[in-house]
C-alpha cells in the first residue's frame, strides 16, 4: 500500500511538488509564527526567568511587569523581616531617555539593582566587567542594542536623563519586550536616571530561607498592606499572559498560524482529491475485485502521510532559514523540540483531514460504476 | 456439471412508481466451468446490468444468485467483497490500470488487495504475466504498453486470487481487430486449459467463434441463449 501511495503521488511530480510546497509553507508558517510568539513570550519574562529570586513582591494589583507603581522602603524592610525570608533585594524597573551621539534621545528601560545584588543582574557578560555596575553611573548594555544606541565599545560615555553614564560591560542576548533597550545599573544610579524618589523601588526580590515553604512565605508576604507576592513561575506566567492576552499579540500570531494551517489544508486537500478523482476507475476496479474499503482508504491516508512528512522536512528547513534571517532583525524565533512535535502532530492531522473528501469519495464509490465507460 | 454460478428469475428495476424502469426481467443464466459465454445486445438492453448482478456488483430487485450453493442475493454487504474476490475477476474496456505502477506492480497489487497475507505477490504476479504472454514487459508502465498489452495485464490482474469466473465488459472494444482476436484467444485458452468460465459482454459478432454460448439480451430480457452450434440450451 505504501508503494502504491508513494508511486501515485510521485507519478505526477508537478502536482506532488505543489502539494509539498503547500504543506511546507503551512509548516513553516506555523513554526515561525508560534516560534516568534514563543520568542516574544520568552523576551517578555526574560528578567524574571534569568533572576535568582524565589519570590517577587510588587505593588498590589499591578498588572504589567514593565509598568508598575512604586513601593517604598518601609515595605522593603517589612518584606526583609518576614519569617522565612533569607534575603530581600530592591529592584527598580523604569523608563528613561538615553542621549545618542547624534544629539537625539532614545527610550531605555533601566534595571536598577542592589550594589551587591545576588538575585538580579546582567547575565551573559561578554565584554567589560559586570561587577562594576555598582559604580556611580555605570551601566551594562546588550550587544544587540549597540547600533540602536550608537554605542561602539565598552567605555562609551553618554547621558541618561542628563546624568552621566558609562558602559562598563556588554552582554549578549538580553532583549527587552518593550523594544526599549534594557540598561542595568545600580539602585542609586537608577533613581538618578529615572527620577525615582530616594526611598522608592518597584520590586522586592526574595530568596526564601532553606527549609522554608515558598508558598507559605508568599502568603505571609501577601499579608503586608498594598502588596502582592508571587513565586517566580507565577510572575513569569502573569507577565506572559498579560502581553499575550491583553495586547492581542497572541491572537495575532495564532491567527497567522491558523491561516497557515488552512492554506496547507486547502492545497493538500485539493491535490489529494484531484488525484483520487484521476484514479477513481482504478480504485473502483480494486473494490470490484474484492478490495475492502479500509484497504483503499489506507492508500489515500498513506498519500496524506507522505505529503505531511515531506512538508515537515522542507517546512522545518524553511523555518530554520527564517530564524536565521530574523536573527539579523533582532527577532527571536524559538524553535523548540516540543514545538516541532506539536507541529508534526498538527500537520499529520491537517493532511489526514485534507484527505477526508477523497476518502468519502472512495467510500461512496460504487464498484459497479467501473462497468460504465 | 455443476454450474459455477446461476441466476434464477433475476430482475432489476431502477426507480419506483411511474418512474420505474425495468433494466432486467426474470433472467435465468447458468455459468459452467470451461465455458466462454458472450452476452450481446444493443445499447441499453441490460447487458451491463446482467453482468453487474452476476459479478455481485449490483443487487437484484428480485431473484436468486446461486454461488457455491448459497444465494448471494441474500448476503449482507460485508460478505459480498469476499465472495466477489474469491469467485470473480474483471476485465474492462478501459483497462483501469494504475498508470504509476508497472505491469507486475498492478497485478501484485490486486493479489495483495484480494489477500493481504498472500506470500510472494510479486512472484505470483510474474507467473500470471507469463501466463498471458507478457513476462517480457513486466516492468513497463501502462503508458509504455500497447492496447493489447494493457488488456493482457488487465487479464493477468483479473486472474489474481485464481477466480473461477472472469467477467469482461467489452474487453476488446478499444482494440484493433488483430489485437482483439488475440485477447479473445487468450480468454478462450484460459477457459479451455484452466477450466475457468469466461463471460464477455460485446457488440462484436466476430468474437462469436470463440464462444461456447451466445446470450442475446433485448429490452431487459434474455431473448436467446444459444450454443455455438445454434443448439438451444435450457438455462
Amino acid at each position: 500500500m505504501w508503494n502504491l501511495a508513494k508511486k501515485i503521488l510521485l507519478h505526477d511530480r508537478v502536482k506532488f511538488a505543489v502539494a509539498s510546497a503547500g504543506v511546507s509553507i503551512s509548516v513553516m508558517l506555523v513554526l515561525v509564527q508560534i516560534g516568534l510568539y514563543a520568542g516574544f513570550m520568552q523576551t517578555a519574562s526574560t528578567l524574571i526567568d534569568h533572576g535568582h529570586a524565589d519570590l517577587w513582591v510588587t505593588r498590589q494589583a499591578s498588572e504589567n511587569f514593565d509598568f508598575t507603581a512604586p513601593l517604598d522602603d518601609r515595605t522593603y524592610y517589612r518584606v526583609a523581616s518576614t519569617p522565612g525570608v533569607a534575603r530581600a533585594e530592591r529592584m527598580i524597573l523604569a523608563f528613561a531617555q538615553l542621549k545618542l551621539d547624534s544629539g537625539g534621545d532614545l527610550g531605555v528601560q533601566v534595571v536598577g539593582v542592589e550594589p551587591d545584588a545576588q538575585l538580579m543582574g546582567p547575565w551573559h557578560v561578554v565584554a567589560g566587567d559586570g561587577r562594576r555596575v555598582g559604580e556611580p553611573g555605570a551601566i551594562t548594555v546588550d550587544r544587540s542594542e549597540y547600533a540602536k544606541l550608537h554605542i561602539d565599545r565598552v567605555g562609551h560615555r553618554t547621558e541618561i536623563n542628563g546624568a552621566r553614564a558609562e558602559v562598563v560591560a556588554m552582554t549578549d542576548g538580553i532583549r527587552s519586550f518593550t523594544t526599549s533597550p534594557l540598561v542595568f545599573t545600580d539602585l542609586t544610579s537608577a533613581r538618578t536616571f529615572t527620577g525615582y524618589p530616594a526611598e522608592a523601588e518597584n520590586y522586592v526580590l526574595v530568596r526564601v530561607a532553606a527549609g522554608a515553604d515558598p508558598i507559605a512565605v508568599r502568603d505571609a508576604l501577601r499579608a503586608i498592606p498594598h502588596v502582592d507576592a508571587y513565586t517566580t513561575s507565577e510572575m513569569s506566567a502573569r507577565t506572559r499572559t498579560y502581553w499575550s492576552s491583553r495586547t492581542g499579540v497572541g491572537a495575532g500570531f495564532f491567527t497567522t498560524a491558523i491561516l497557515g494551517i488552512i492554506v496547507g489544508l486547502v492545497v493538500c486537500g485539493q491535490i489529494l482529491y484531484n488525484g483520487t478523482l484521476q484514479h477513481l476507475r482504478e480504485y473502483g476496479t480494486l473494490k470490484a475485485m474484492g478490495a475492502k474499503n479500509g484497504q483503499v482508504v489506507r492508500v489515500i491516508l498513506y498519500q496524506a502521510l507522505i505529503a505531511a512528512v515531506v512538508g515537515l522536512v522542507f517546512g522545518g528547513a524553511l523555518a530554520f532559514l527564517m530564524r536565521a534571517a530574523m536573527k539579523g532583525a533582532n527577532l527571536i524565533v524559538a524553535l523548540s523540540p516540543g514545538l516541532f512535535v506539536a507541529t508534526a502532530i498538527v500537520t499529520v492531522v491537517m493532511c489526514a483531514l485534507a484527505s477526508m473528501l477523497s476518502i468519502i469519495k472512495v467510500l461512496r464509490l460504487d464498484p459497479a460504476t467501473v462497468f460504465k465507460v | 456439471m455443476e454450474p459455477l454460478a446461476q441466476l434464477r428469475r433475476v430482475s432489476k428495476t431502477y426507480g419506483t412508481g411511474e418512474h420505474a424502469v425495468a433494466a432486467l426481467v426474470d433472467a435465468d443464466l447458468s455459468i459452467h466451468p470451461g465455458e466462454v459465454m458472450l452476452i450481446e445486445g444493443p445499447s441499453g438492453s441490460g447487458k451491463t446490468t446482467l453482468i453487474s448482478i452476476l459479478g455481485l456488483l449490483l443487487r437484484p430487485t428480485d431473484g436468486e444468485i446461486i454461488i457455491g450453493g448459497r444465494d448471494a442475493a441474500k448476503l449482507g454487504e460485508r460478505d459480498l467483497p469476499g465472495l466477489r474476490a474469491s469467485h470473480f475477476g474483471f476485465v474492462f474496456q478501459g483497462f483501469n490500470l494504475f498508470p504509476a505502477l508497472s505491469a507486475v506492480e498492478n497485478v501484485a497489487l490486486a493479489i495483495r488487495m484480494k489477500d493481504p497475507r498472500a506470500k510472494d505477490p510479486t512472484g505470483r504476479a510474474h507467473a500470471l504475466l507469463d501466463q498471458v504472454g507478457l513476462s517480457a514487459r513486466a516492468h513497463h508502465l501502462p503508458s509504455d504498453l500497447s492496447g493489447g498489452q494493457k488488456q493482457r495485464v488487465a487479464i493477468a490482474r483479473a486472474l489474481a486470487g485464481d477466480p473461477p469466473i472472469l467477467v469482461g465488459d467489452e474487453p476488446t472494444a478499444a482494440l484493433d481487430t488483430k489485437t482483439a482476436l488475440g485477447v479473445m484467444e487468450l480468454l478462450r485458452g484460459l477457459a479451455t486449459d484452466h477450466g475457468r468460465a469466461v463471460v464477455v459482454v460485446t457488440h462484436d459478432p466476430r468474437l462469436e467463434r470463440f464462444a461456447d454460448r451466445v446470450v442475446r439480451v433485448e429490452d431487459g430480457k434474455i431473448e436467446s441463449n444459444l450454443h455455438r452450434k445454434h443448439m438451444p440450451l435450457a438455462s
